[in-house]
């Protein structure tokens, strides 16, 4: 008996993008104001979750064609490339760099180094949340 | 109707960039030319003006703040009665509409409107089935969901 799903799976088409946009919002915010990598990857993740409760796991997987593991491996990547970036100008590990640019749309834009280990924690959050829900999903 | 907001905002690009001037303002006044000229040759296109569907849009949220108001009125005049008479009862509701984003902001709309709950929609999705507090006055209920909510949808839908 397969019932008729059509509420649910249209409002979660919609509410999937506008929680999608949240999590990059709070993820920006994490420098001046409660936020980040950590709490962006888990609204994320929350989403991707509506989708899946709303359609099923085979559907999902054919929308969003991503590896999960591998998006782990490339946050940790990411955030060890950041951290150690700076042993190789002979600062500490860990010395993070940040200045004003001049960007030909935005205008005057700080750029931080510690924006790209927040994106690494970001996929490993996202990464993680997802193959846990993934793999007991599977599990007939 | 797409095609319409698309040739609007061109032409208000179109205007922004003609005066080389990059500002909000600019731009507003640029779109509300291109909204002049595309009313005043609304004979070229095959479809509604997209403006009129904006302002169904408007009608129809305007109608479910009126209808939600009376109906909280109505079920908080339920609740206070000293003597509960209430008649609950499932009934089935035939809808013209197909489209699934049709079908969800009829069902919220019902649902949100207190004394009225969508607990199922049909298989081929042509009928809603609807719980109703007081089924005293059922045909009344289909009645006032045909003539206000779904005269609203398909006025906001018609090309």
């Amino acid at each position: 008996m397969k019932t008729n799903d059509v509420i649910i799976q249209f409002t979660a088409k919609i509410v999937f993008f506008m929680i999608f946009f949240y999590a990059v919002h709070i993820f920006f915010a994490g420098h001046y104001t409660p936020g980040g990598g950590f709490v962006g990857g888990l609204v994320t993740a929350s989403a991707i979750v509506l989708l899946i409760v709303a359609f099923d796991l085979k559907t999902v997987q054919t929308i969003l064609p991503i590896n999960y593991i591998y998006m782990v491996a490339c946050g940790l990547i990411l955030a060890l490339g950041t951290a150690a970036f700076s042993m190789f100008t002979g600062k500490p590990f860990f010395t993070h760099f940040f200045d004003y640019f001049n960007l030909p749309i935005l205008g005057k834009t700080s750029l931080h180094t510690a924006a790209l280990f927040d994106l690494g924690v970001y996929l490993v959050v996202v990464g993680v949340t997802m193959t846990i829900i993934q793999t007991i999903g599977e599990d007939e | 109707m797409s095609f319409q907001i698309l040739l609007n905002l061109f032409l208000a690009f179109l205007w922004m960039f003609l005066s080389s001037n990059y500002s909000v303002s600019r731009f507003i006044i640029g779109y509300l030319l291109g909204l002049v000229v595309i009313i005043a040759l609304r004979k070229f296109f095959k479809s509604r003006l997209y403006i009129d569907r904006v302002w169904a849009v408007i009608k129809l949220s305007v109608l479910f703040i009126k209808e939600l108001i009376l109906a909280n009125v109505s079920v908080l005049t339920l609740v206070v009665k000293p003597k509960l008479e209430l008649q609950p009862a499932f009934f089935k509701y035939d809808t013209k509409l197909t489209e699934e984003w049709e079908i969800t902001l009829l069902s919220s709309l019902i649902t949100l409107t207190p004394g009225t709950v969508v607990v199922h929609v049909s298989d081929d999705s042509k009928s809603l089935f609807i719980h109703v507090i007081d089924s005293n006055d059922i045909e009344e209920t289909i009645d006032s969901i045909k003539n206000s909510f779904e005269k609203a949808i398909l006025e906001v839908s018609r090309t």
